[in-house]
């Protein structure tokens, strides 16, 4: 579903990845660690055409991105639900419409939209604060409203960067079982963190990202 | 469909949540757009006056002494004949000089001392056409001139070649002054989609990481140019009936002379003030939003 073969980028001189090669499989949901700076966001940045990658072929569902036109990117990124590590809320909007702009950009009916933003709110327990602006939130709800986002459409493949960023243990356990359960439903789903308790005794892949390459591939 | 209607909503909502910088271009949209309105509306006036002065701008041909009246009826039936003309005014030396009495006044003993009657028999031409182009008239004098019976043809050449000079220049001037205010207009509103533009930079930003495309990106922007223009243009347009019943009503008290230039607008005139502005906006804020990169 998500492979990477030989991958660079750098940014100027700073050299981030050198030759990175991985894949995830269709229905997977697996793991991406490693210090800080050590590439995470990155990675995933790629995946999503929002960095392009200096040398090497990545390929997301069907699409080698190395050959996406402009134009087509937009159509990719609405089947990879993102959930980004500095949220990209908009703070003027309530969480309903943060929620339903994942799918008005669809060009959905209201009335659908209205439904499916309702339950996925109800989902990740935020059903009652939908009209609420996000700053009147707390960490851990605004992280669920950014999540909410990312699931809302369905997308074939979902990626989580540091979700549980400064949560508790208790929050966390939440925020994980949420992608369980999305991943159960079929969506692959990749979470970067460089938080080890996240993973430990999942038994899932984890890939070790260190010093420019993935220096290992461990089983959570 | 769903898209419009959603950038419509975006575009009212950013126009009222951003309402200083719109009202001040959409008054200045509305300055511009009322300079070229004015304008034109003067040289509208000024073109129907210079029509209205001119309606019986024709030829006057002077006729050969002692022509008989079966060569006078010739002329007269080839004249009505003329697609040119629209009116053939036979003026007889008797008419002739009464006319010159007249305008002299009575007991001035200059006539008397003729004999006979100086003055020749005439026709007076009117053209079809409004305000005939100056070659043409000469062209058609001179042509008038070299028929049998004719003896002279005259028209104000000086007076005919002004008008059509001045009329020139207004429309001209029009062209200048409307090429102006376009850029100028365009200009306004490049700026100010510009800065709406950058700040919501955060909220592009966003929506295309979500996998909005161009089109969906561009569009409240783009609407929201309309507006403005739409908004300049009516303020324009309410301005212009403003003053302009202003003058009609109150104008005859201080300058009664005015009322002889003055024509009533007609309803078309204040139609194309939000039109013009809506184009100009839409182009400005499409250059504002520029082309948007992934
Ligand atoms: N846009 C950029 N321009 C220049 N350098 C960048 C840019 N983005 C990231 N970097 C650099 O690339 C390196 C990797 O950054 P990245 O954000 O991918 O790390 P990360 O693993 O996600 O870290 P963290 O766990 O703190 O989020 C860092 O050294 C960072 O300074
Ligand atoms: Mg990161």
């Amino acid at each position: 579903m998500i492979q990477f073969s030989n991958v660079s980028k750098s940014y100027d001189e700073d050299v981030v990845l050198r030759d990175v090669s991985f894949a995830v499989e269709k229905g997977e949901l697996a793991y991406i660690t490693g210090p800080s700076g050590a590439g995470k966001t990155t990675l995933l940045k790629l995946i999503y055409c929002a960095e392009r990658p200096d040398k090497g072929q990545i390929v997301v569902s069907s699409w080698d991105t190395a050959k996406l036109k402009q134009s087509t990117i937009p159509y990719l990124r609405r089947n990879v639900g993102i959930v980004f590590q500095d949220f990209r809320l908009l703070y003027n909007k309530t969480v309903f419409d943060n929620v339903a702009l994942a799918l008005r950009i669809h060009d959905m009916p209201p009335k659908e939209i209205k439904g499916k933003v309702n339950d996925v709110l109800k989902e990740v327990k935020l059903a009652h604060k939908a009209e609420i602006l996000p700053q009147h939130l707390s960490g851990g709800e605004q992280q669920r409203v950014v999540i909410a986002r990312a699931m809302v459409s369905r997308p074939t493949v979902l990626l989580a960067d540091e979700p549980t960023g400064n949560l508790d243990a208790e929050t966390s356990k939440t925020i994980t079982n949420l992608f369980r359960e999305i991943n159960a439903r079929g969506t692959t789903v990749l979470i970067a963190t460089h938080n080890d308790s996240l993973f430990h005794g999942t038994g899932r892949r984890v890939f070790h990202l260190k010093d420019t390459h993935i220096e290992k591939e461990t089983i959570g | 469909m769903r898209t419009f209607i959603y950038s419509l909503q975006t575009a009212l909502k950013s126009l009222w949540h951003e309402k200083w910088i719109n009202l001040l271009t959409v008054l200045s949209v509305g300055v511009g757009l009322l300079i070229l309105s004015l304008f034109i509306t003067i040289s509208l006036n000024i073109d129907s006056s210079l029509k209205r002065w001119s309606k019986n701008f024709g030829l006057v041909v002077y006729l050969d002494e002692g022509l008989t009246g079966e060569a006078e009826e010739t002329l007269k039936q080839f004249f009505l004949k003329d697609p040119d003309f629209s009116e053939v005014k036979y003026v007889s030396k008797e008419q002739a000089l009464q006319e010159l009495r007249r305008m002299l006044g009575t007991g001035i003993s200059v006539l008397e001392g003729f004999e006979d009657n100086p003055l020749p028999s005439s026709f007076e031409l009117t053209f079809k056409r409004k305000l005939p182009e100056p070659s043409f008239v000469r062209r058609k004098a001179d042509q008038l001139r070299q028929m049998n019976g004719v003896d002279d043809v005259e028209y104000g050449e000086k007076w005919l070649s002004s008008l059509h000079t001045l009329s020139g220049v207004m429309r001209t001037g029009i062209i200048f002054l409307g090429g102006a205010i376009f850029i100028a207009v365009t200009f306004v509103t490049y700026g100010t989609v510009k800065i709406l533009f950058y700040r919501r930079k955060d909220e592009v930003e966003t929506l295309k990481l979500l996998g909005a495309t161009r089109h969906f990106i561009r569009l409240p922007f783009l609407v929201e140019g309309i507006f403005i223009g739409i908004l300049g243009g009516i303020i324009s347009s309410a301005a212009l009936y403003g003053l302009y019943s202003f003058i009609i009503y109150k104008g005859p008290q201080y300058l009664p002379s005015i009322s002889a230039f003055i024509i009533p607008l007609p309803l078309s005139v204040y139609i194309p003030a939000p039109v013009a502005g809506a184009v100009m906006s839409l182009i400005g804020s499409f250059f504002a939003v520029g082309k948007i990169k992934y």
